[in-house]
């Protein structure tokens, strides 16, 4: 019974996959996109990229939950923190994650690029990435410093002061960036609707297409430093690809219509690194 | 060069074409870039400031400690987009907002002293003596005398305007110290150690009322050689 449900779903699903696939390759394209060979030693420090990528997608997904009550206003600002971590429901734990995630994004990048670096990754022909990815960290930047603000209670406010007051130092701009933060000459409402539009929309939006570009750069050159070693590898790889498909033209099984283990060509395991 | 230019154009239309370009572009462009940049078009242009210019009371003089500073806050109205009077007099019979929009600063008053170098304490105090005899009733020239003797001083620290407090050590020498990286100044808020590049901000407009009554005016003593604050003070 359990089995039978179980072939019948498998069908389901084949069926659903090999649909979209025949119409959109979407299939291919996201094999293509999730499967990554690295090397066997180390493996783990390949995953801070994607840990990363994990993390600002929390810091959008609770980001857009806290606005459905924060407000970005100066009689209010405080108030409405205060009923997400008093009233709201799981309000602690939605800004919570926001607010951790926040703090561990700031260290996991570091240590992204920390391993990027110490791995060479940067090198010929990933320059570009690596660019990409200081554009991204200064963005991020930006995020935290103009979220810390809109909780407007004390640390916040005064950080955020003495932070805009580091910038007034900057030669030429200075003051005018200073005014263009704190919308007019002094801090005040304008300040507070200003880092928030920066903040929830500004930043956001030039992240993510950057993120899209980091990855696509990222897919195009493959993850680690050495080219050899990656190239053999992926070599290698696709040896094995070929010497598979062999095989099974040779047992006389059409590849295309290879349903032996009822998991269909996209759900077998042989393919894949 | 020459293959590049597959579709001829003649001068006439590349000026033409640039001309219309440009006139796009700007009607594109400035109206949003106004509108984001509209602080820093007003503030650094037009002059404005969204600050009072009018005069606030900080204390009587007679609240002003013999030989140590004492810090008073003070709040100046802000008209900053809705803070503004437009808005929030719309309607005079309906309030707005129950926010009191000001920019709340915290001054250091004290008397002018001099120091002793080799102590760094306190060795004479100019506080005039006709203030152990009266409080209020001042004269013309008591009021000039007070008013040149009394450091009105922000409490904002002038390396990046963390507020400063005043400490005295165990040796009995007062300074002012900035909690976040140490910056020191004298009574008179003079740069004595520290990450600071230049002495405490001193408010510039300052008036005594005949009652003791100190008024200040936002400013400070921007030296006239930098057209820039650094670090900006508000």
């Amino acid at each position: 019974m359990i089995g039978r449900a179980r072939s019948q779903a498998a069908d389901a699903s084949k069926f659903v996959v090999d649909w979209m696939e025949h119409r959109t390759g979407v299939v291919t394209h996201m094999e293509h996109f999730l499967y990554e060979p690295v090397p066997k030693r180390g493996a783990w420090v390949y995953t801070l990229g994607s840990a990363c990528l994990f993390l600002i997608a929390l810091q959008f997904l609770t980001g857009i939950l806290l606005l459905f009550y924060y407000v970005p206003t100066t009689d209010h600002a405080w108030d409405s923190v205060y009923y997400i971590m008093n009233d709201a429901y799981f309000g602690v734990l939605i800004r919570g994650i926001h607010y951790w995630s926040a703090n561990f994004l700031m260290a996991v990048i570091g240590m992204h690029m920390a391993q990027v670096f110490f791995s060479g990754g940067y090198k010929a022909p990933r320059e570009l990435n690596w660019v990409v990815g200081v554009v991204l960290l200064l963005l991020v930047i930006g995020l935290a410093f103009t979220g810390y603000l809109l909780r407007w209670d004390q640390d916040g406010f005064w950080a955020s002061v003495v932070g805009m007051k580091i910038g007034s130092y900057s030669p030429f701009i200075g003051g005018a960036t200073i005014h263009f933060l704190l919308g007019g000459d002094t801090v005040g409402p304008a300040t507070l609707s200003r880092f928030f539009a920066i903040h929830v929309w500004l930043l956001p939006a030039a992240i993510a297409p950057l993120i899209g570009l980091h990855l696509y750069l990222l897919r195009r050159h493959g993850v680690f430093g050495s080219e050899s070693e990656y190239t053999e590898r992926l070599a290698k790889l696709h040896e094995t690809q070929r010497l598979e498909e062999y095989s099974r033209l040779e047992m006389g099984d059409d590849p295309y219509d290879d349903d032996d283990d009822r998991y269909g060509d996209n759900g077998s395991r042989n393919g894949r690194e | 060069m020459t293959e590049l230019q597959k579709d001829p154009i003649t001068r006439g239309d590349f000026l033409g074409f640039g001309l219309l370009g440009t006139v796009v572009g700007a009607i594109l462009t400035i109206p949003p870039v106004a509108f984001v940049l509209s602080p820093v078009i007003k503030t650094d242009l037009l002059g404005e400031s969204d600050i009072d210019e009018g005069w606030q009371e900080v204390a009587s003089v007679s609240d002003i400690p013999t030989d140590e500073p004492a810090s008073f806050t003070i709040e100046f109205p802000i008209e900053q987009i809705y803070a503004g009077p437009d808005v929030q007099n719309q309607f005079p019979d309906e309030k707005r907002s129950d926010e009191e929009f000001t920019l709340k600063n915290a001054v250091w008053l004290s008397w002018k002293s001099e120091i002793n170098h080799d102590t760094g304490k306190i060795a004479k105090v100019e506080r005039p003596s006709f203030l152990d005899e009266k409080s209020s009733g001042f004269s013309e020239s008591e009021r000039e005398e007070l008013k040149k003797n009394i450091n009105v001083l922000s409490n904002s620290c002038a390396h990046l305007g963390c507020p400063v407090r005043w400490l005295i050590n165990l040796d009995g020498k007062g300074e002012f110290l900035c909690p976040c990286h140490g910056g020191l100044y004298d009574i008179n808020g003079t740069y004595e150690g520290g990450p600071p590049p230049r002495d405490m901000y001193r408010y510039v407009n300052v008036k005594i009322e005949e009652d003791g009554k100190l008024y200040v005016k936002h400013g400070y003593d921007i030296e006239p050689g930098l057209d820039k604050q650094q670090p900006y003070v508000v």
